[in-house]
Protein backbone atom coordinates (compact mmCIF):
# COMPACT_ATOMS: atom_id res chain seq x y z
CA UNK A 1 0.00 0.00 0.00
CA UNK A 2 1.43 3.70 -0.88
CA UNK A 3 0.54 6.55 1.20
CA UNK A 4 -1.30 9.26 -0.06
CA UNK A 5 1.24 12.34 0.34
CA UNK A 6 -0.44 15.69 0.60
CA UNK A 7 1.47 19.30 0.36
CA UNK A 8 -0.22 21.24 3.33
CA UNK A 9 0.84 24.67 1.07
CA UNK A 10 0.36 27.96 0.70
CA UNK A 11 3.10 30.36 0.30
CA UNK A 12 1.35 33.18 1.95
CA UNK A 13 1.97 33.15 6.20
CA UNK A 14 -0.91 33.27 8.49
CA UNK A 15 -3.46 31.13 6.43
CA UNK A 16 -3.75 28.37 8.89
CA UNK A 17 -0.88 25.78 7.23
CA UNK A 18 0.08 24.76 10.16
CA UNK A 19 -3.08 24.76 12.47
CA UNK A 20 -4.71 22.51 9.40
CA UNK A 21 -1.85 20.52 9.74
CA UNK A 22 -1.91 19.94 13.12
CA UNK A 23 -5.75 19.24 13.60
CA UNK A 24 -6.72 17.84 10.55
CA UNK A 25 -3.92 14.99 10.92
CA UNK A 26 -4.92 14.18 14.56
CA UNK A 27 -8.51 14.09 12.98
CA UNK A 28 -7.69 11.89 10.55
CA UNK A 29 -6.35 9.61 13.27
CA UNK A 30 -8.75 9.69 15.95
CA UNK A 31 -10.87 8.47 12.60
CA UNK A 32 -8.08 5.72 12.59
CA UNK A 33 -6.37 6.32 9.74
CA UNK A 34 -2.12 6.23 9.86
CA UNK A 35 -0.75 9.37 9.81
CA UNK A 36 2.67 10.63 9.65
CA UNK A 37 3.30 14.49 8.97
CA UNK A 38 6.57 16.33 8.66
CA UNK A 39 7.38 19.30 9.73
CA UNK A 40 9.11 21.12 6.64
CA UNK A 41 9.12 24.69 8.00
CA UNK A 42 12.43 25.65 9.69
CA UNK A 43 10.30 27.60 12.67
CA UNK A 44 9.17 24.45 13.64
CA UNK A 45 5.73 25.47 14.85
CA UNK A 46 3.91 22.00 13.77
CA UNK A 47 6.26 20.18 16.59
CA UNK A 48 5.66 22.81 18.85
CA UNK A 49 2.17 22.65 18.32
CA UNK A 50 1.89 18.64 18.87
CA UNK A 51 3.84 19.32 22.10
CA UNK A 52 7.52 18.92 20.72
CA UNK A 53 9.54 21.50 21.99
CA UNK A 54 13.19 20.14 21.61
CA UNK A 55 15.15 23.04 19.05
CA UNK A 56 17.95 20.54 18.84
CA UNK A 57 16.26 17.48 17.57
CA UNK A 58 17.15 16.34 14.50
CA UNK A 59 14.61 15.18 12.30
CA UNK A 60 13.59 15.41 8.12
CA UNK A 61 16.64 18.09 8.29
CA UNK A 62 18.85 14.90 9.09
CA UNK A 63 16.90 13.12 6.17
CA UNK A 64 17.51 15.23 3.71
CA UNK A 65 21.16 15.81 4.30
CA UNK A 66 22.68 12.96 5.54
CA UNK A 67 20.34 10.34 3.94
CA UNK A 68 19.33 8.77 7.35
CA UNK A 69 16.39 6.91 7.01
CA UNK A 70 12.55 8.85 7.62
CA UNK A 71 11.99 5.87 9.76
CA UNK A 72 14.43 6.24 12.02
CA UNK A 73 13.15 10.28 12.42
CA UNK A 74 9.65 9.05 13.32
CA UNK A 75 8.04 10.00 16.84
CA UNK A 76 5.03 8.76 17.29
CA UNK A 77 2.94 11.67 19.40
CA UNK A 78 -0.28 10.55 18.90
CA UNK A 79 -2.19 7.22 18.45
CA UNK A 80 -1.98 6.53 14.79
CA UNK A 81 0.16 9.93 14.40
CA UNK A 82 3.54 10.21 13.57
CA UNK A 83 5.96 13.60 13.56
CA UNK A 84 8.73 13.97 11.78
CA UNK A 85 10.17 17.36 13.16
CA UNK A 86 11.97 20.30 11.09
CA UNK A 87 15.34 20.15 12.93
CA UNK A 88 17.78 22.51 13.15
CA UNK A 89 19.64 22.30 10.13
CA UNK A 90 16.60 21.89 7.33
CA UNK A 91 17.16 26.11 6.55
CA UNK A 92 20.55 24.99 5.33
CA UNK A 93 18.32 23.83 2.34
CA UNK A 94 17.30 26.70 1.24
CA UNK A 95 21.43 27.13 0.27
CA UNK A 96 21.91 24.24 -1.40
CA UNK A 97 22.08 25.26 -4.40
CA UNK A 98 25.40 23.10 -5.57
CA UNK A 99 23.27 19.52 -5.87
CA UNK A 100 21.66 21.02 -9.18
CA UNK A 101 18.71 18.74 -9.75
CA UNK A 102 19.04 16.64 -6.70
CA UNK A 103 18.13 19.38 -4.33
CA UNK A 104 14.85 19.77 -5.69
CA UNK A 105 14.16 15.78 -5.30
CA UNK A 106 15.80 14.93 -1.83
CA UNK A 107 12.00 14.39 -0.27
CA UNK A 108 10.76 12.30 -2.63
CA UNK A 109 13.46 10.36 -2.50
CA UNK A 110 13.65 9.89 0.85
CA UNK A 111 9.78 9.13 0.83
CA UNK A 112 10.07 6.27 -1.52
CA UNK A 113 13.07 4.30 0.87
CA UNK A 114 11.37 1.86 2.84
CA UNK A 115 8.10 0.40 3.48
CA UNK A 116 5.87 1.77 6.16
CA UNK A 117 2.32 1.28 6.66
CA UNK A 118 0.76 4.81 6.49
CA UNK A 119 -2.56 5.61 4.72
CA UNK A 120 -0.92 9.77 4.33
CA UNK A 121 2.30 11.34 4.56
CA UNK A 122 1.73 15.06 5.22
CA UNK A 123 4.38 17.70 4.47
CA UNK A 124 3.60 20.86 6.63
CA UNK A 125 5.03 23.44 4.39
CA UNK A 126 7.09 26.64 5.19
CA UNK A 127 5.54 30.59 3.80
CA UNK A 128 7.92 30.16 0.96
CA UNK A 129 8.60 29.50 -2.12
CA UNK A 130 12.29 28.14 -2.03
CA UNK A 131 13.88 24.70 -2.56
CA UNK A 132 12.28 23.19 0.44
CA UNK A 133 8.41 24.10 -1.58
CA UNK A 134 9.85 22.80 -4.76
CA UNK A 135 10.68 19.74 -2.58
CA UNK A 136 7.33 19.43 -1.19
CA UNK A 137 6.11 19.77 -4.88
CA UNK A 138 8.17 17.37 -6.51
CA UNK A 139 7.09 14.36 -3.41
CA UNK A 140 3.51 15.28 -3.32
CA UNK A 141 0.70 13.61 -4.76
CA UNK A 142 -1.68 16.15 -4.21
CA UNK A 143 -1.93 19.91 -2.34
CA UNK A 144 -4.23 21.34 0.34
CA UNK A 145 -4.37 25.15 0.16
CA UNK A 146 -5.74 26.49 3.53
CA UNK A 147 -7.10 29.81 2.57
CA UNK A 148 -7.86 33.02 4.73
CA UNK A 149 -10.95 34.69 2.99
CA UNK A 150 -9.59 38.29 3.00
CA UNK A 151 -8.12 40.16 -0.56
CA UNK A 152 -4.43 39.62 0.21
CA UNK A 153 -4.77 36.01 0.65
CA UNK A 154 -6.57 35.70 -3.11
CA UNK A 155 -3.79 37.81 -4.70
CA UNK A 156 -1.73 34.77 -3.09
CA UNK A 157 -3.59 32.12 -4.33
CA UNK A 158 -3.02 33.48 -7.80
CA UNK A 159 0.79 33.80 -7.19
CA UNK A 160 0.65 30.60 -6.01
CA UNK A 161 -1.41 28.89 -8.51
CA UNK A 162 1.20 30.39 -11.11
CA UNK A 163 3.86 28.48 -9.68
CA UNK A 164 2.10 25.04 -9.17
CA UNK A 165 1.11 25.53 -13.06
CA UNK A 166 4.14 25.76 -13.64
CA UNK A 167 5.38 22.50 -11.73
CA UNK A 168 2.91 20.72 -13.20
CA UNK A 169 3.84 21.87 -16.56
CA UNK A 170 7.43 20.72 -16.06
CA UNK A 171 6.39 17.32 -14.72
CA UNK A 172 4.21 16.70 -17.19
CA UNK A 173 1.41 15.16 -14.20
CA UNK A 174 -1.40 17.39 -12.46
CA UNK A 175 -1.79 17.74 -8.88
CA UNK A 176 -4.84 17.21 -7.03
CA UNK A 177 -5.78 20.73 -5.31
CA UNK A 178 -7.99 21.10 -3.06
CA UNK A 179 -8.85 24.18 -0.78
CA UNK A 180 -9.94 25.07 2.81
CA UNK A 181 -11.24 27.83 4.20
CA UNK A 182 -9.94 28.62 7.07
CA UNK A 183 -10.04 31.28 9.56
CA UNK A 184 -13.30 32.33 8.44
CA UNK A 185 -15.47 34.73 9.55
CA UNK A 186 -19.00 34.18 8.43
CA UNK A 187 -20.28 37.31 9.70
CA UNK A 188 -18.05 39.11 7.62
CA UNK A 189 -19.08 40.33 3.81
CA UNK A 190 -15.43 39.96 2.41
CA UNK A 191 -15.11 36.17 3.66
CA UNK A 192 -18.29 35.31 1.34
CA UNK A 193 -16.76 37.43 -1.30
CA UNK A 194 -13.76 36.00 -1.60
CA UNK A 195 -15.33 32.30 -1.16
CA UNK A 196 -17.63 33.11 -3.96
CA UNK A 197 -14.21 33.93 -5.80
CA UNK A 198 -12.96 31.47 -5.11
CA UNK A 199 -16.20 29.30 -5.75
CA UNK A 200 -15.68 30.35 -9.57
CA UNK A 201 -12.03 29.22 -10.05
CA UNK A 202 -11.95 26.18 -7.98
CA UNK A 203 -15.70 24.30 -8.23
CA UNK A 204 -15.62 21.41 -6.67
CA UNK A 205 -12.16 21.76 -5.19
CA UNK A 206 -13.36 23.65 -1.67
CA UNK A 207 -13.28 21.00 1.20
CA UNK A 208 -17.08 21.26 1.78
CA UNK A 209 -16.43 22.61 5.76
CA UNK A 210 -14.98 25.93 6.63
CA UNK A 211 -12.73 26.36 9.44
CA UNK A 212 -14.07 28.99 11.70
CA UNK A 213 -11.81 31.34 13.28
CA UNK A 214 -12.31 31.16 17.01
CA UNK A 215 -9.66 31.99 19.93
CA UNK A 216 -9.70 28.59 20.86
CA UNK A 217 -7.78 27.39 17.88
CA UNK A 218 -5.34 30.38 18.57
CA UNK A 219 -4.45 29.35 22.29
CA UNK A 220 -4.04 25.28 21.72
CA UNK A 221 -0.06 25.81 20.36
CA UNK A 222 1.11 27.28 23.38
CA UNK A 223 -0.24 24.40 25.66
CA UNK A 224 0.54 21.37 22.56
CA UNK A 225 -2.07 20.17 22.20
CA UNK A 226 -4.29 19.79 18.97
CA UNK A 227 -7.94 21.45 19.62
CA UNK A 228 -8.85 17.85 20.30
CA UNK A 229 -7.10 17.73 23.89
CA UNK A 230 -7.68 21.52 24.49
CA UNK A 231 -10.98 21.76 24.27
CA UNK A 232 -12.86 18.34 22.90
CA UNK A 233 -16.03 18.98 21.37
CA UNK A 234 -15.76 22.45 20.82
CA UNK A 235 -17.35 23.81 17.70
CA UNK A 236 -13.29 23.99 16.04
CA UNK A 237 -12.84 20.24 17.62
CA UNK A 238 -16.28 19.65 15.59
CA UNK A 239 -14.85 21.54 12.53
CA UNK A 240 -11.91 19.61 12.18
CA UNK A 241 -13.76 16.40 12.51
CA UNK A 242 -15.98 17.21 10.03
CA UNK A 243 -13.20 18.13 7.54
CA UNK A 244 -10.92 15.10 8.07
CA UNK A 245 -14.49 13.44 7.17
CA UNK A 246 -14.70 15.38 3.61
CA UNK A 247 -11.09 15.11 3.32
CA UNK A 248 -11.86 11.42 3.11
CA UNK A 249 -14.99 11.06 1.20
CA UNK A 250 -13.84 13.77 -1.06
CA UNK A 251 -16.87 16.14 -0.18
CA UNK A 252 -16.87 19.39 -1.60
CA UNK A 253 -18.31 22.66 -1.83
CA UNK B 1 -8.77 43.05 -15.73
CA UNK B 2 -11.46 41.91 -13.46
CA UNK B 3 -14.93 42.08 -13.58
CA UNK B 4 -16.28 44.77 -11.22
CA UNK B 5 -19.48 44.74 -9.69
CA UNK B 6 -20.42 47.92 -8.32
CA UNK B 7 -21.63 46.06 -4.67
CA UNK B 8 -18.50 44.06 -4.78
CA UNK B 9 -16.01 44.23 -2.19
CA UNK B 10 -13.42 42.76 -4.71
CA UNK B 11 -11.90 44.89 -6.91
CA UNK B 12 -9.43 43.68 -8.89
CA UNK B 13 -9.96 39.84 -9.43
CA UNK B 14 -6.35 38.33 -9.14
CA UNK B 15 -7.60 35.20 -10.56
CA UNK B 16 -9.46 35.98 -13.77
CA UNK B 17 -6.27 35.19 -15.39
CA UNK B 18 -6.57 31.48 -14.56
CA UNK B 19 -9.88 31.92 -17.04
CA UNK B 20 -7.77 33.77 -19.68
CA UNK B 21 -8.44 31.18 -23.36
CA UNK B 22 -4.82 32.63 -24.13
CA UNK B 23 -3.56 31.32 -21.12
CA UNK B 24 -0.32 29.46 -22.43
CA UNK B 25 1.14 26.30 -21.32
CA UNK B 26 3.65 26.39 -23.58
CA UNK B 27 4.93 29.90 -22.46
CA UNK B 28 4.70 27.99 -18.50
CA UNK B 29 7.16 25.83 -19.71
CA UNK B 30 9.44 28.09 -20.46
CA UNK B 31 9.20 30.10 -17.85
CA UNK B 32 10.41 26.62 -15.69
CA UNK B 33 13.67 27.48 -16.12
CA UNK B 34 13.20 30.75 -14.20
CA UNK B 35 11.38 28.65 -11.39
CA UNK B 36 12.74 29.76 -7.21
CA UNK B 37 14.42 26.59 -7.51
CA UNK B 38 16.68 26.51 -10.33
CA UNK B 39 17.10 22.86 -8.95
CA UNK B 40 13.29 22.32 -10.57
CA UNK B 41 14.03 22.37 -14.37
CA UNK B 42 16.94 20.05 -14.31
CA UNK B 43 15.25 17.49 -11.73
CA UNK B 44 12.98 17.07 -14.94
CA UNK B 45 14.59 16.79 -17.67
CA UNK B 46 16.55 13.60 -15.77
CA UNK B 47 12.92 12.32 -14.22
CA UNK B 48 10.62 12.20 -17.39
CA UNK B 49 9.53 9.13 -16.10
CA UNK B 50 7.57 10.91 -13.16
CA UNK B 51 4.24 9.04 -13.10
CA UNK B 52 1.14 11.19 -13.76
CA UNK B 53 -2.27 11.31 -11.47
CA UNK B 54 -5.23 11.97 -12.90
CA UNK B 55 -7.26 15.81 -11.79
CA UNK B 56 -10.06 15.29 -9.52
CA UNK B 57 -12.54 17.09 -11.16
CA UNK B 58 -15.25 14.95 -11.08
CA UNK B 59 -17.27 16.01 -7.46
CA UNK B 60 -20.70 17.89 -7.93
CA UNK B 61 -20.23 21.27 -5.96
CA UNK B 62 -22.48 20.99 -2.72
CA UNK B 63 -25.38 23.45 -1.73
CA UNK B 64 -25.26 24.55 1.71
CA UNK B 65 -28.89 23.58 3.36
CA UNK B 66 -30.52 26.03 5.26
CA UNK B 67 -30.92 23.32 8.32
CA UNK B 68 -30.29 19.99 8.35
CA UNK B 69 -28.87 17.24 10.85
CA UNK B 70 -25.55 17.04 11.51
CA UNK B 71 -23.53 13.48 11.02
CA UNK B 72 -23.09 13.62 14.38
CA UNK B 73 -26.17 11.60 15.30
CA UNK B 74 -26.67 13.03 18.61
CA UNK B 75 -26.15 17.58 17.07
CA UNK B 76 -27.91 19.01 15.07
CA UNK B 77 -27.30 21.99 13.03
CA UNK B 78 -30.02 24.88 11.96
CA UNK B 79 -29.13 27.95 9.92
CA UNK B 80 -30.58 30.50 10.71
CA UNK B 81 -33.13 32.85 7.83
CA UNK B 82 -31.41 36.43 6.87
CA UNK B 83 -34.71 38.15 8.12
CA UNK B 84 -36.12 36.45 11.18
CA UNK B 85 -39.75 37.93 12.40
CA UNK B 86 -43.28 37.13 13.55
CA UNK B 87 -44.62 36.02 9.99
CA UNK B 88 -42.06 32.76 10.32
CA UNK B 89 -41.79 32.16 14.22
CA UNK B 90 -44.55 29.65 14.43
CA UNK B 91 -42.47 28.01 11.42
CA UNK B 92 -39.12 28.44 13.61
CA UNK B 93 -40.78 27.30 16.66
CA UNK B 94 -42.12 23.96 15.21
CA UNK B 95 -38.98 23.20 13.50
CA UNK B 96 -36.69 24.43 17.02
CA UNK B 97 -39.29 22.04 18.35
CA UNK B 98 -38.85 19.03 16.58
CA UNK B 99 -34.87 19.11 16.38
CA UNK B 100 -35.15 19.57 20.38
CA UNK B 101 -37.04 16.02 20.65
CA UNK B 102 -35.07 14.16 18.29
CA UNK B 103 -31.54 15.66 19.38
CA UNK B 104 -28.94 16.29 22.29
CA UNK B 105 -27.86 19.20 21.07
CA UNK B 106 -28.35 22.00 18.46
CA UNK B 107 -25.94 24.43 17.22
CA UNK B 108 -27.61 27.28 15.56
CA UNK B 109 -25.69 29.00 13.10
CA UNK B 110 -26.84 32.71 13.41
CA UNK B 111 -24.15 34.22 11.00
CA UNK B 112 -26.32 35.38 8.26
CA UNK B 113 -28.84 37.06 10.34
CA UNK B 114 -29.58 40.35 8.67
CA UNK B 115 -32.69 41.25 10.92
CA UNK B 116 -34.51 39.49 13.92
CA UNK B 117 -37.18 40.69 16.04
CA UNK B 118 -38.54 40.20 19.66
CA UNK B 119 -40.86 37.32 18.84
CA UNK B 120 -37.84 35.42 17.42
CA UNK B 121 -35.44 36.20 20.33
CA UNK B 122 -37.90 35.14 22.68
CA UNK B 123 -39.03 31.82 20.74
CA UNK B 124 -34.88 31.18 21.52
CA UNK B 125 -34.43 32.05 24.67
CA UNK B 126 -37.14 30.11 25.51
CA UNK B 127 -35.67 27.44 23.83
CA UNK B 128 -32.74 27.60 25.82
CA UNK B 129 -34.12 27.86 29.02
CA UNK B 130 -36.01 24.47 28.10
CA UNK B 131 -33.44 22.60 26.52
CA UNK B 132 -31.50 23.16 30.01
CA UNK B 133 -34.34 21.59 31.81
CA UNK B 134 -34.00 18.49 29.97
CA UNK B 135 -30.27 18.69 30.03
CA UNK B 136 -29.98 19.35 26.70
CA UNK B 137 -27.68 21.75 24.82
CA UNK B 138 -28.12 25.16 22.75
CA UNK B 139 -25.29 26.78 21.38
CA UNK B 140 -25.93 30.22 18.72
CA UNK B 141 -23.00 29.84 16.79
CA UNK B 142 -21.34 32.92 15.07
CA UNK B 143 -23.80 35.29 15.61
CA UNK B 144 -24.36 38.43 13.10
CA UNK B 145 -23.72 41.36 14.59
CA UNK B 146 -27.31 42.53 13.83
CA UNK B 147 -28.40 39.30 16.07
CA UNK B 148 -26.28 40.89 18.88
CA UNK B 149 -27.54 44.06 18.93
CA UNK B 150 -30.73 42.82 18.97
CA UNK B 151 -30.52 40.50 21.86
CA UNK B 152 -28.09 43.37 23.96
CA UNK B 153 -31.15 45.60 23.34
CA UNK B 154 -33.79 42.83 24.55
CA UNK B 155 -31.29 42.38 27.49
CA UNK B 156 -31.03 38.90 26.74
CA UNK B 157 -27.47 38.69 25.01
CA UNK B 158 -25.76 36.79 28.20
CA UNK B 159 -28.55 34.58 28.52
CA UNK B 160 -28.61 33.73 24.94
CA UNK B 161 -24.34 33.52 25.52
CA UNK B 162 -23.95 35.41 22.39
CA UNK B 163 -21.27 38.20 23.21
CA UNK B 164 -18.41 38.22 21.21
CA UNK B 165 -16.12 35.99 23.64
CA UNK B 166 -19.04 33.02 24.55
CA UNK B 167 -18.80 33.09 20.56
CA UNK B 168 -16.06 31.67 19.93
CA UNK B 169 -14.51 35.20 18.53
CA UNK B 170 -11.16 36.35 19.51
Amino acid sequence: MSARIVAVLNQKGGVGKTTTSVNLTHALAKLGKKITVIDFDPQSHLAVSLGVVDPQKSGIDRVLLEGVSLAQQLISVRKNLNLVVAGPRLQEIEQLMDGGARSGDLLRKALLDGHRDEDFIFIDCPPSSGVLVANALFAADEILVPMTSDYLALQGLSHLMGTIKKFESALKRPYKISLVMSRYIPTRRISKEVLSVIQKYFPGQILATTIRETALLAECPSFGKTIFEYRPGCRSARDFTALAKDFLEGRMM
Amino acid sequence: MAEKDEDSLIGFDPLAWMHRSDFNQDSQRDDVDKLESHAASAFVSENAEVPGQAMNHDEEPTIASESFPSEQGERAILVLEPVLNIQNVALLHQRLTQMLSNFEAIDIDASGVMMIDTATLQLLLILKQTAIGLQKSISIDFPSDKFIEASELLGIAEMLEVDQVASGFF
